[in-house]
């Protein structure tokens, strides 16, 4: 089964001892079958929140408000028995470390065997062949053998494709990658890449990628979503958003990848300043103290979300439709 | 003018141990060369960039420069002295600082950052009538304020833990800097922020620094010359820009092209080499990259190239290394068959 993901006004507070952190604040987003979605931003900006809250897997410390709705069904109104049938189903998460989604005393075929849990119609056997053929796919050479491996006894880059070929094995129409490549090199990186691609032409579902890394979703996804201090900022096709981009933040963030330049830079650029304590998140515009473009209302007033094309949106007071 | 460090022939060796690891690879071999022959110089304020996948032995390379790890074969020599002797090293660490990969866990968690900016030179016994004005001297230098003094390491964002990094590691006026991926872990707009200061820093102090990393995009901005490492052996080195604009060695070709462009008009095809990088317990036969080498032909399965130079300061390890104009150049492009979209 596979459907459309919408998030209205979705916010998240983490409840802790020095006070609420407002992780995300009023976030729209969708995203429809046969899409690779990117979300892009720096550290901290609530990328794994807005994803854990769409897997519906938040802590418990975790409040959440707005609305998901997943193939026309609003994830908030379900029961939580319903919810772990949705999360188990329909919603894959290969999370951001590939070492900490294996269970270390079980073999990598036990496991897989387990994430098919949902199809009481299979065998064993038969769900052991269904992984031999994902292994395949997933370009690990020698499937058979490498099921009865410990997943210590893989290198990082095979972790990581046994992790998306467990995601795929659930047959979810919702596949959720959270920096799938941060822990790799730059060769597995773009083998990992690739897996990425080729799959989406079979794959009927949606796919999510997280990344802080620019050249990641360049090259993986179709539309990208810019996050900032817990709120989208800026949203649009990729081509958009990187040749296109309309708000001060975007433009900073694609200007500090040094990938950009290949003449030797004497100074890298920065952006100045850092994120704002989301205890007490600003009023007005959350870039407004780092931005080189601010003016009146910025500090007091938050932007509009100014819709820019069809497909193109920016929160900011001073981009113009 | 004479090189600052210069390091001959040297190997490292581990002795494989544990029980797991034997369990995992039961071959009944005692030791592996983890480095393996390296020669390097690095002269008085010039930047080396030291590159490779991991595991491919950056850090040990670094930590054995220091006297941290025994070398087993080879020469080093500081200021033109050779370094031998532990007493030797602890000189030549007096002269030198190692900035470490991970800066938070390399920060006892529960020294006071003014403490822990002043500890090396207590440990090595300098006079220091004010350690607190000493440290937020520091902290001015790598611009901190001064309250830090202070704090907790783990009170410290990711951006500010490598900047006490830097102050701590140039508190002793080193003649030699050693940074291990000084911005693993960084969002490029503060990675930026750190790079700046350890060049304003290198231009106001004038020592000279070794970067090891696997961030191609950030070390052609920071380094004058860069030294690509494979399985613990050099297999280029030359000047950045040379390097960057006509790799010699496929290794090194596969490393630039696999990089990813952050423009969705220029998508690379395929990836330029597939397969996993070998384990150094198992090096391949002949030429260690045959096994990814989009271009390895039957020689380099059998027969070891050497290491030789290419022109003035450019030295490559490969029977066939990709020329300008060259017909192993077409090959490779050919062969990796990674064209990107205009
Ligand atoms: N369980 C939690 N309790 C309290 N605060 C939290 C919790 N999880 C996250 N936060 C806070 O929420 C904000 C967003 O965190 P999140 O992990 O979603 O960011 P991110 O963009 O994924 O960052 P990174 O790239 O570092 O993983 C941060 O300020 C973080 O400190
Ligand atoms: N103390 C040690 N004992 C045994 N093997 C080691 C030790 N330290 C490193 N190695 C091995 O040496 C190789 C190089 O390691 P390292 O220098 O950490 O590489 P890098 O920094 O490039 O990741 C790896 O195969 C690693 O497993
Ligand atoms: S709203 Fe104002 S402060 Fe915010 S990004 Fe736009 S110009 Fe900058
Ligand atoms: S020697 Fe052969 S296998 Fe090795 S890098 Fe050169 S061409 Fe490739
Ligand atoms: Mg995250
Ligand atoms: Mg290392």
């Amino acid at each position: 089964m596979s459907g459309s993901l919408t998030a209205s006004d979705l916010s998240v507070r983490y409840e802790t001892p020095h006070g609420s952190v407002h992780a995300l604040r009023h976030v729209d987003i969708e995203a429809h079958p046969g899409e690779v979605i990117g979300i892009v931003g720096e550290s901290g900006c609530g990328k794994s929140t807005l994803v854990t809250a769409l897997a519906n897997l938040l802590p418990a410390n975790a409040r959440i408000d707005g609305s998901i709705s997943y193939n026309g069904v609003d994830l908030a109104k379900l029961d939580a028995h319903h919810q772990r049938l949705l999360r188990g189903d329909e919603i894959a998460l290969v999370s951001q470390d590939p070492m900490t989604a294996f269970n270390p005393v079980l073999t990598i075929g036990d496991q897989l065997v387990d994430f098919q849990h949902h199809r009481k119609d299979l065998g064993r056997a038969q769900k052991r062949a269904r992984i031999a053929a994902m292994l395949g796919r997933v370009g690990i050479a020698d499937a058979e053998r490498r099921m009865d491996c410990y997943p210590h006894e893989l290198s990082g880059g095979m972790r990581q494709r046994v992790a998306i070929a467990a995601a795929l094995l659930t047959d979810s129409g919702l596949l959720i990658a959270d920096e799938p490549t941060t822990a790799l090199d730059v060769t597995m990186e773009a083998q990992i890449i690739h897996l990425l691609r080729e799959l989406r032409r079979e794959y009927n579902g949606i796919i999510i990628v997280v990344s802080h890394h620019l050249g990641v979703i360049a090259e993986l996804c179709d539309r990208v979503y810019v996050m900032y201090a817990g709120e989208v900022v800026e949203g649009g096709e990729v081509d958009a958003i990187f040749h296109d981009a309309r708000h001060p933040y975007t433009q900073a963030l694609l200007a500090c990848d040094p990938a950009r330049f290949h003449e030797r830079l004497d100074r890298l650029p920065t952006i100045p300043g850092s994120l704002p304590n989301l205890t007490q998140p600003p009023s007005g515009c959350v870039y407004a103290p780092r931005c080189d473009r601010a003016f009146a209302p910025c500090g007091s007033v938050a932007p509009p979300q100014v819709k820019l094309s069809a497909s193109h949106m920016a929160r900011c007071h001073a981009v113009a439709p | 003018m004479s090189p600052l460090l210069a390091i001959d022939d040297l190997s490292v060796t581990f002795a494989r141990s544990g029980l797991l690891s034997r369990l995992i690879n039961p071959f009944p071999l005692p030791s592996f060369n983890v480095i393996d022959g390296v020669t390097l110089s690095l002269m008085p304020g010039e930047t080396l960039g030291l590159v490779g996948e991991s595991g491919s032995g950056k850090t040990t390379l670094a930590r054995t420069i220091l006297g941290l790890v025994r070398a087993a074969a080879g020469r080093i020599v500081f200021e033109g002295r050779e370094v031998q002797t532990p007493a030797d090293f602890r000189a030549m660490r007096r002269r030198s600082a190692m900035m470490f990969q991970d800066p938070v866990a390399s920060l006892s968690p529960r020294l006071r950052i003014g403490t822990l900016l002043t500890e090396p030179q207590i440990i090595q016994g300098l006079p220091m009538p004010d350690r607190r004005a000493a440290a937020k001297a520091l902290l001015a230098l790598v611009g901190l304020p001064a309250s830090f003094v202070d704090r907790f390491p783990h009170e410290l964002s990711g951006g500010q833990a490598r900047r006490v990094g830097v102050a701590r590691a140039l508190a002793m006026k080193p003649h030699l800097l050693l940074a291990d991926e000084p911005t693993a872990g960084l969002d490029v707009s503060v990675q930026g922020d750190v790079l700046n200061l350890i060049g304003e820093l290198k231009r106001e102090l004038g020592f000279a620094a070794m970067i090891v990393t696997h961030n191609l995009a950030m070390i052609r901005h920071v380094s004058d010359r860069l030294a690509i490492m494979y399985l613990g052996r050099l297999v280029e080195t030359g000047p950045t820009q040379d390097v960057f604009s006509a790799p010699m060695h496929p290794y090194t070709a596969t490393l630039i092209q696999s990089e990813p462009i952050p423009d969705p008009r220029r998508r690379s095809q395929n990836p330029a080499v597939t397969g996993e990088i070998p384990s150094v317990f198992r090096r391949p036969s002949g030429c260690e990259f045959h096994t990814r080498c989009p271009i390895a032909r039957d020689r380099c399965k059998t027969e070891a190239p050497a290491y030789r130079p290419m022109g003035a300061d450019r030295m490559v390890r490969c029977h066939f290394p990709l020329e300008t104009g060259g017909q192993e150049r077409e090959a490779f492009s050919r062969a990796s068959a990674n064209q990107r979209g205009n």
